[in-house]
């Protein structure tokens, strides 16, 4: 383990949306806007803006990295453009009512089929199924979250249903 | 006579410690609640770590270059990554010997790579 792998995630997190150079082994070097550091294998991703409006994404392993520097600090209009590189592709834009009463519909069938659910999070957003699989709007199979795959499928295939039923 | 149940020693892991995890990183540390575990640290480590799937999920599929050991530089299609960062597999590897339909590279051989969103 190197100095770059022992250090806390509070420490990765200041790296976070600033432009940094990445000194590797093997004499390698990589610039980028760091997105964020991988608290598992200390792995830095890094994204650089090309001409052609894409976007080139390296990571760099965490046993790789010799020294990490910082260039820049982003500003909040570079923070959001780094924020939504992998942010899920939002179809359908729902208002806040009618996300609300997508929540709610919802929220009543899964009682009314004995599904525990509490509403969790800042001003309620997120649903909670049986303490161990999160919905987040606009509450499709697509935003649930659930470290358990087994109850992710279920949940998603009733929700599929749900839905294919409202339609 | 009760028959007796075969045990079945798995063979050990390739990080050495059959057990899949290392009781001493320091996210095993953080998981039992030692002194230095915070919520602060482990939400830190939360919205990093889940940053991260989701450039994982962002790779699958996209032609990537992996730049291995000692200059190695090899390309390939993105597949998946294992929980522990022990290997990726990708599709569709260029060697030198021709494309190997599927692949398994190892972590702790690759320095870096990168692919275009």
């Amino acid at each position: 383990m190197n100095d770059w792998q022992r250090k806390s995630p509070l420490d990765w997190e200041t790296y976070v949306n600033k432009m940094v150079k990445v000194a590797a082994i093997e004499k390698h070097e990589y610039e980028g806007w760091v997105l964020t550091v991988d608290p598992v294998s200390a792995s830095i991703v890094l994204a650089t803006f090309l001409e052609n409006e894409k976007v080139s994404i390296s990571v760099v392993l965490g046993h790789a990295v010799q020294e990490v520097e910082i260039l820049k600090e982003g500003d909040d209009e570079m923070k959001q453009r780094l924020s939504c590189i992998f942010a899920p592709e939002e179809g359908k834009a729902y208002s806040p009512e009618e996300l609300e009463k997508r929540k709610n519909d919802l929220k009543t069938w899964l009682e009314t089929n004995h599904i525990p659910v509490t509403e969790q999070g800042e001003s309620g957003r997120t649903l909670c199924v049986a303490g161990v699989l999160t919905i987040d709007p606009p509450y499709g199979p697509e935003e649930c979250s659930s470290s358990n795959e087994i109850i992710l499928s279920r949940v998603q295939g009733l929700i599929q249903g749900y839905l294919e039923k409202q339609q | 006579v009760p028959v007796p149940v075969g045990v079945l020693r798995l063979p050990r892991g390739p990080d050495g410690c059959s057990r899949g995890f290392s009781p001493s990183s320091p996210r095993f540390q953080a998981l039992l609640g030692g002194p230095a575990t915070t919520t602060a640290t482990q939400g830190a480590r939360a919205t990093l770590r889940q940053r991260y799937l989701r450039g994982l999920a962002a790779a699958r599929g996209r032609p990537t270059r992996f730049c291995l050991r000692t200059g190695v530089r090899v390309d390939a299609v993105f597949g998946a990554a294992d929980v522990e960062a022990v290997a990726f597999q990708v599709d569709a590897l260029r060697t030198p010997l021709g494309v190997q339909a599927a692949a398994l590279l190892r972590c702790a051989d690759v320095l870096a790579y990168s692919f275009l969103l």
